[in-house]
């Protein structure tokens, strides 16, 4: 795959193969890869379009939530000295998002990689400043995993785990630039990064661990601060005002636009910093679901047979127990981890996926192009996922469009019920607060309800538009 | 067909044993013991009496074994085919052969299970039985109205419309509706929770007697419950609907009903809505197992005490018997669910075959 002619990655399909209705307009030249076509017509409704600027939009704010809406000052001046409290409350995942949002961003914009290079590229800038960012706080997680005071699991395995990740992150940051990524824009990358490691490694990210959230505002008061830059939403998102009791529970006023709920905290404040949990559960559950559905779904469709009836009796059991109740079971019993729900949600929404690979790989197998393949004595990696997957892959994107969508709701519903997150805000544990208290908080259901409806909603627009520009009859099939 | 039939039924049983062990396993392996669960609710024990009562429940329900142990005890009580009695020699005196189901006693509720999921079924079935019909027609309406006036804006205003039903949450439209029609302080029109007025065991039947009666009551409480699981199925239902009546509107057969001069109704409702019907089979899979586990949130908001609200209660205090019951129940309904729409096909589409 030759680099810099706009390839994504994915290989033409032939003529034939291809053609929505109306879709092969003259504008469009025939050197677009398959799915430029699609992404084409996927953007061409105004609804899908209209879908796709809320989820940027959305992205935006997961972001620069820290940013955006925060306690900390930017900039202020105290006793004469300036200091930027909000850059010493950034912890890790606060400077790795908008370093990988730029990447990506660059990368969109400048078009030199191929899909897979791209989000190699990502991971492995993401990796970089992860790993700058978070090595000062690996002590403190070790202090914390010899204590074992750990619900969700062993002191052992704890400690294992973040060994295998400190290693993953390793390998990640030395792998990537050797097989994967070309030579030339990994070092431009790493040319951008360097002074961002440099400055890390003066500076190290050590979030303090002990917040109090009004003693800005007391000084403030006091006059002991001369000049102060706040943030545009001047509320960290668990900042419970403890210096405003009166301020609990209020319907929308001056300074605090969406009100407060019933802890005291900033809503506005807490649905910024929510929409980072709804982004982040439905991209990497439904990452996962795609993984493993792609897996299972392609070794079922090109070995038939025995791995296809064993397939089968897994996808039906995982399609027999409804996802809710052992999602619930599952936090009800080990806890409540933000990572486990985006693994458990990921491990029970694949089975859609699988069975549509399965569907394509059953008709592709005897195509000549994989007869060929498998003649000239391919690997089995090669032929299952450089030759076929591209080929069968279009379906998997609309389930996994639709997937997005449905696991944001089940991770809502289960804050909803009481079994998400504790501390962190979520778009349904606000909802669930809409109750508390005497009467009906409709500040506190209208806002989170509606992000969590518009986001659903935009998801489900792209997906049926992305659905139509691949096939009309494409559901039909299973 | 019949051998198909018999291998089908036949795989139920790995599939239902997979499951039920994943759900086990899911379980057993917390890191709070199901032990220690039960003895916390008990309050602060003595140090002897704490052993005494952990003793006491290992003994009885056999927490203390190995886990494969005690999960193929509990196999073993709920298969209708097992070991009837145990002797004291193995095997020679083990009797096996066809038993009645054992669903084992509640930890929590200290009674079998059985009778706690009476007590709860009647509750979701009937919540279920009356929303899902509603749904059902109102989709099939709807679809047919959209594919009438395809590509006008009547259709594509309902796609959005409808597209939107269903991406709406149900606990944001519970909580809304809550919120504003069963609250004094906006409209007080509907009851907030429950299913009957707390008075309902002394009304009539009917209205009379200075009260609305027992069956307006009902009806009453069940508006805002029913409406919140009726919006979002008939939406899916609906976009189904719609596209399987276009799909079948460009069929040769229907050009043919046209050009030998039907009027366009007998064309729609006789020749082309009975054959594109056949996609909606596919929701009858899910119609069994929804009717015990498709309501809970809705149970959870409305305080309805029926399957869902068993359910999350169980998980919550770690009653593995009771909520082992209700998912096999579960799981043995959705797996009967597939197998009923495999056989639909078959019999409503003469072109489906499993030979």
């Amino acid at each position: 795959m030759s680099r810099g002619d706009g390839n994504s990655g994915f290989p033409v399909r032939p003529a034939v193969g291809y053609a929505p209705g109306g879709a092969m307009s003259d504008d469009l030249p025939l050197r677009r890869t398959y799915l430029q076509h699609v992404v084409h017509d996927t953007l061409v409704p105004v609804a899908s379009r209209l879908g796709l600027a809320w989820v940027v939009c959305l992205a935006f704010f997961a972001v620069t939530a820290p940013f955006i809406a925060n306690s900390h000052p930017i900039l202020m001046q105290e006793a004469g000295r300036w200091s930027s409290p909000m850059l010493k409350s950034l912890e890790p995942a606060d400077i790795v998002l908008p370093v990988a949002a730029i990447a990506a961003a660059v990368l969109l914009v400048r078009r030199k990689l191929s899909a897979g290079q791209g989000l190699g590229m990502v991971a492995w800038v993401s990796a970089v400043t992860y790993a700058a960012t978070a090595w000062p706080s690996a002590p403190q997680y070790y202090a914390t995993l010899r204590g074992a005071r750990l619900e969700l699991m062993s002191a052992w395995a704890a400690w294992t785990l973040l060994r295998f990740v400190g290693a993953m992150v390793v390998m990640m940051i030395v792998l990537l630039p050797i097989f994967v990524l070309p030579r030339r824009a990994t070092m431009v990358a790493g040319a951008c990064l360097a002074p961002l490691v440099v400055l890390t490694l003066v500076f190290p990210v050590r979030p303090p661990e002990l917040v109090v959230y009004e003693r800005y505002r007391q000084k403030e008061g006091s006059g002991q601060i001369t000049f102060v830059l706040r943030a545009m939403v001047p509320y960290s998102a668990n900042d419970r005002l403890r210096d405003q009791p009166e301020l609990r529970l209020t319907p929308p006023r001056r300074g605090h636009p969406l009100g407060t709920e019933p802890n005291g905290a900033d809503v506005l404040s807490r649905m910024i910093h929510a929409s980072r949990i709804a982004l982040s559960i439905g991209f990497i559950a439904t990452g996962i679901a795609v993984v493993v559905g792609v897996i299972v779904g392609g070794l079922m469709g090109y070995f038939v047979g025995t791995v296809d009836l064993l397939g089968m009796r897994l996808i039906e059991i995982f399609q027999a127990i409804p996802r809710l109740v052992l999602l619930v079971a599952i936090t009800a019993s080990y806890g409540r981890s933000l990572y486990l729900m985006m693994a458990v949600i990921g491990m029970l929404s694949w089975t859609g996926d699988a069975r549509f690979i399965r569907a394509e790989f059953l008709k592709l197998r005897k195509e000549d192009f994989v007869q060929a393949a498998v003649a000239a004595g391919l690997p089995l990696r090669s032929i299952l996922f450089r030759h076929m997957l591209p080929n069968g892959i279009a379906p998997v994107l609309v389930s996994a469009s639709f997937g997005v969508a449905s696991a944001i709701l089940l991770e809502s519903t289960l804050s909803f019920l009481g079994l998400g997150l504790v501390d962190e805000p979520s778009w349904g544990q606000m909802l669930n607060q809409a109750r508390e208290g005497s009467g009906f908080n409709w500040w506190i259901a209208l806002f989170p309800g509606a992000a969590i409806f518009l986001t659903v909603f935009a998801y489900n627009l792209v997906g049926e538009s992305l659905r139509d520009a691949l096939d009309p009859k494409l559901l039909k099939r299973e | 067909m019949l051998s198909y039939l018999i291998r089908r039924i036949l795989l139920i049983v790995p599939t239902l044993i997979g499951a039920t062990a994943l759900i086990f396993f899911v379980m057993a392996l917390a890191p709070v013991s199901i032990t220690d669960a039960l003895l916390s609710r008990e309050g602060n024990l003595q140090p002897g009496e704490r052993k005494a009562r952990e003793e006491y429940l290992n003994r009885r329900y056999g927490l203390n074994k190995p886990l494969p142990v005690q999960y193929f005890r509990w196999l073993n009580a709920i298969s209708p085919v097992g070991v009837k009695e145990k002797g004291p020699g193995f095997p020679a005196s083990w009797k096996v052969g066809v038993k009645w189901p054992d669903l084992g006693n509640s930890f929590k509720q200290a009674r079998p299970v059985g009778p706690i999921i009476l007590e709860a079924l009647p509750v979701t079935l009937l919540i279920q039985t009356i929303s899902m019909p509603l749904s059902i027609a109102i989709a099939i309406t709807s679809g047919i109205w959209a594919a009438k006036h395809r590509g006008k804006l009547q259709d594509v205003a309902t796609g959005t419309v409808l597209l939107g039903l269903w991406s709406l949450p149900v606990i944001w439209v519970a909580v809304m509706l809550i919120g504003y029609l069963a609250n004094v302080h906006y409209l007080k029109w509907f009851p907030a929770a429950g299913l009957h007025d707390p008075r309902a065991g002394s009304m009539s039947f009917f209205p009379g007697h200075g009260s609305a009666g027992y069956l307006l009551d009902s009806l009453w409480h069940l508006v805002l419950p029913v409406t919140c699981l009726t919006y979002g199925s008939f939406a899916f239902l609906s976009k189904l609907t719609r596209a399987s009546l276009l799909d079948t509107l460009g069929a040769d057969f229907i050009r043919t009903a046209r050009a030998k001069g039907l009027s366009e109704r007998v064309v729609l409702y006789r020749h082309a809505l009975r054959n594109s019907l056949l996609p909606l089979i596919t929701v009858f899979a899910g119609i069994l197992p929804a009717m015990i586990t498709g309501s809970i949130v809705v149970e959870k908001v409305f305080s309805v005490a029926g399957m869902g609200r068993l359910v999350i209660d169980s998980l919550l205090a770690q009653d593995r018997e009771l909520f082992l019951s209700v998912a096999t129940i579960t799981l043995l309904l959705q797996l009967t669910g597939f197998l009923l729409m495999d056989i639909a096909y078959a019999i409503a589409d003469p072109r489906v075959s499993y030979e």
